[in-house]
């Protein structure tokens, strides 16, 4: 996430990047799709309308590798969902003590953990409150820091340097400190991790709304529809919002990453997800002791970790190449 | 960079500064229930009116604050609960442990990253450029703990070339022994870096090749090597160097982390014996310290940036 923010020049090469879909399509897009046409929002149309079929463009198709990055996200998802539903031993109660220490084996894929409980039940079942973090802080941030940054971006005046200030304050604090303090302090448990990573995600995204929602502000559709006597509620909802959505989803979705390696980090240090709930970050916590005789209760887990990663930050960078985010100014 | 805007900033820093550690004070607050039955569930009643008039409980909000930054701005980081050490004591033998760590992360991440960015851009759109990027990607998805995992598992433990779990009290040994203990370490934090580098420098310097200097530089006939080292890298290092700069919180946070798994006596492994021990008031103190540090830190790269290249200033304040 850090990357993200701090990093305003950095054409990085992305995977299948269609070279300029630009902004105009998008345009083009939020306008046609679903908006009530007034004369100002059809005229933008037509504009970038003829722009863009000057250049020729079409979307690109997604690549392999996109399709196994949404493949193991849908297997998570439907795993988490479905996890009761699976042929699986019980993640907290049900123990095989014969089977500790002795790696995988046809009856434990993955082998079982220091207590005997089947290892892949609990990474299985980890996937709820892994995702859950990841997801339920990233929205939170999403909601929370979308609307200051919109606002910010918007109204210019006392109001967007107040929530400006306010925004710095917060990324002041380097992230993980931050939310390792709120958590040691508030009590683990998984709420309160999902509300110390949103109080770190929300910065960073309002950061990037605030930023995006400054320049299209300054465009003139938006001029045209205050000129039309458009409530600022509507402008921002209607004109803006849909605009600064892409920028926002790309590092959202990369958030969801950096939230589940958060939670990892938060559970090696003492403070994860409370026992005997599983999460990838407390499976891996408790394999420590034992990592020399058993280094799977550590490794698997932790593969699930990286192939999540992985997932999430091509499909950040296809949305961002998809939408052609320009993270200069960002 | 004028008197004016570098008042201005010392004016924010101040700012940002007193907020950072009244969130740091606050975080006692955060505690569910009265907090000096949390500090100490075990202390005598007059224990507990000892702490509740250390923490000035019995105090205005305000006034708790304010008494609390003059001890911090003071170096009274406040006492330990259990064996009744000073915050400072400990403080004085651990962060060297950690400034080291993340100095030699950094350092390694560099050595890494610049002949590697140097050379893809160079060579950008040659299999070893694309070979090295899909490995910089793959890099930057594993977890810094993940990775400090499988070195301790298997360069520590199965194949025992360096040692895992110093714990030494107090850590400097002789140079040799000290970099035993501090490879892995350095290493498990540092390769996140060198591939969040390498990408940046590669854009940068891929940009910078396309200018009409570097075009002017080959027709003059000037070796490549000289042009890609002296012409190109130094205006392409710029947004490294900052980015380098800002990343040292990231790096306190992964620090923390691996600190705990390799047992380096350092700033995170007090910070993770305080959370186990509960020890709040330590922990408040660590907090607040690495926040202000933080702060200064990035305000520094900020005074850095400016006076380095006003002409980068400009275009950010036009952006």
């Amino acid at each position: 996430m850090s990357e993200q923010r701090r990093n305003p020049a950095n054409p990085v090469a992305l995977p299948g990047k269609d070279e300029g879909t630009a902004s105009e399509r998008l345009v083009a897009d939020s306008v046609l799709g679903g908006m009530p046409a007034d004369s100002a929002t059809i005229q933008e149309a037509a504009i970038t309308a003829m722009t863009a079929s000057g250049r020729a463009r079409k979307r690109a198709k997604l690549g392999v590798a996109a399709w196994l990055a949404i493949f193991w996200m849908g297997l998570l998802v439907f795993c988490a969902v479905f996890a009761s539903l699976l042929p699986l031993a019980d993640p907290i109660s049900s123990t095989d003590a014969a089977a500790i220490g002795k790696g995988s084996s046809a009856d434990h894929i993955m082998g079982v953990d220091s207590i005997g409980r089947d290892l892949l039940s609990r990474v299985v079942f980890g996937i709820r409150a892994s995702l859950e973090i990841g997801v339920g802080s990233v929205a939170i941030g999403f909601v929370v820091g979308g609307f200051l940054g919109l606002v910010g971006g918007y109204f210019k005046g006392r109001l967007g340097s107040l929530i400006a200030g306010l925004l710095d304050t917060l990324l002041a604090f380097p992230a993980l400190i931050l939310a390792l303090a709120i958590v040691a302090f508030l009590g683990q448990s998984t709420l309160n991790i999902t509300i110390a990573l949103a109080i770190v995600a929300t910065p960073i995204l309002a950061r990037i709304s605030r930023a995006s929602a400054l320049s299209w502000s300054e465009r003139e559709f938006v001029l045209a529809a205050r000129a039309q006597g458009a409530k600022h509620f509507r402008i921002i909802w209607r004109e803006i919002f849909p605009n600064v959505l892409p920028a926002m989803l790309s590092i959202a979705v990369l958030g969801i990453a950096v939230a589940i390696v958060a939670e990892g980090g938060l559970s090696v240090l003492g403070v994860g997800v409370k026992l005997p709930t599983p999460s990838w970050g407390n499976i891996i916590q408790g394999g420590l002791p034992d990592i020399r005789t058993a280094p799977n209760i550590v490794l698997f887990p932790s593969m699930v970790i990286f192939l999540t990663v992985l997932s999430l930050n091509y499909l950040g960078d296809v949305v961002r190449a998809r939408f052609d985010v320009r993270e200069s100014g960002l | 960079m004028s008197l004016h805007t570098f008042a201005q900033k010392v004016l924010q820093l101040v700012v940002v500064l007193l907020v950072v550690t009244f969130f740091s004070f606050c975080l006692i607050k955060l505690i569910p229930g009265d907090p000096v039955s949390k500090i100490i569930p075990f202390g005598t009643n007059l224990q507990k009116a000892q702490l509740r008039r250390d923490l000035g409980l019995d105090t205005s909000f305000i006034s708790q604050y304010l008494t609390w930054l003059r001890d911090i701005l003071t170096g009274d980081f406040g006492r330990y609960y259990n064996n009744n050490a000073s915050v400072s004591s400990q403080l004085t033998k651990s962060l060297p442990v950690s400034l080291e760590l993340m100095v030699y992360a950094q350092v390694f991440a560099m050595l890494f990253a610049i002949p590697l960015g140097i050379l893809t851009a160079y060579r950008s759109g040659s299999k070893f450029d694309g070979a090295t990027n899909t490995i910089a990607f793959g890099l930057l998805a594993l977890p810094n703990f993940v990775l400090a995992i499988i070195l301790a598992v298997y360069v520590g433990a199965k194949w025992k070339l360096l040692p895992t779990q110093s714990t030494l009290d107090p850590f400097p040994l002789s140079p040799i022994d000290n970099w035993r203990y501090m490879l892995m370490p350095t290493i498990a934090l540092a390769v996140g870096q060198i591939a969040v580098y390498l990408r940046l420098l590669r854009s940068d310097m891929i940009a910078t090749l396309q200018e009409d200097f570097i075009t002017t530089a080959k027709a003059k006939g000037i070796p490549n090597r000289k042009i890609l080292l002296k012409h190109a890298l130094r205006p392409s290092s710029l947004t490294l160097l900052t980015v380098a700069g800002l990343n040292v919180g990231a790096l306190i946070g992964g620090a923390v982390v691996i600190e705990v798994i390799f047992g380096l006596p350092g700033l995170g492994y007090r910070i993770y014996q305080a959370i186990l021990a509960r020890e709040y008031v330590a922990l408040q103190s660590y907090v607040a310290l690495i926040a202000i540090a933080y702060v200064l830190v990035n305000f520094a790269v900020d005074v850095l940036y400016s006076v380095l290249d006003p002409r980068i200033r400009h275009v950010r304040a036009a952006a």
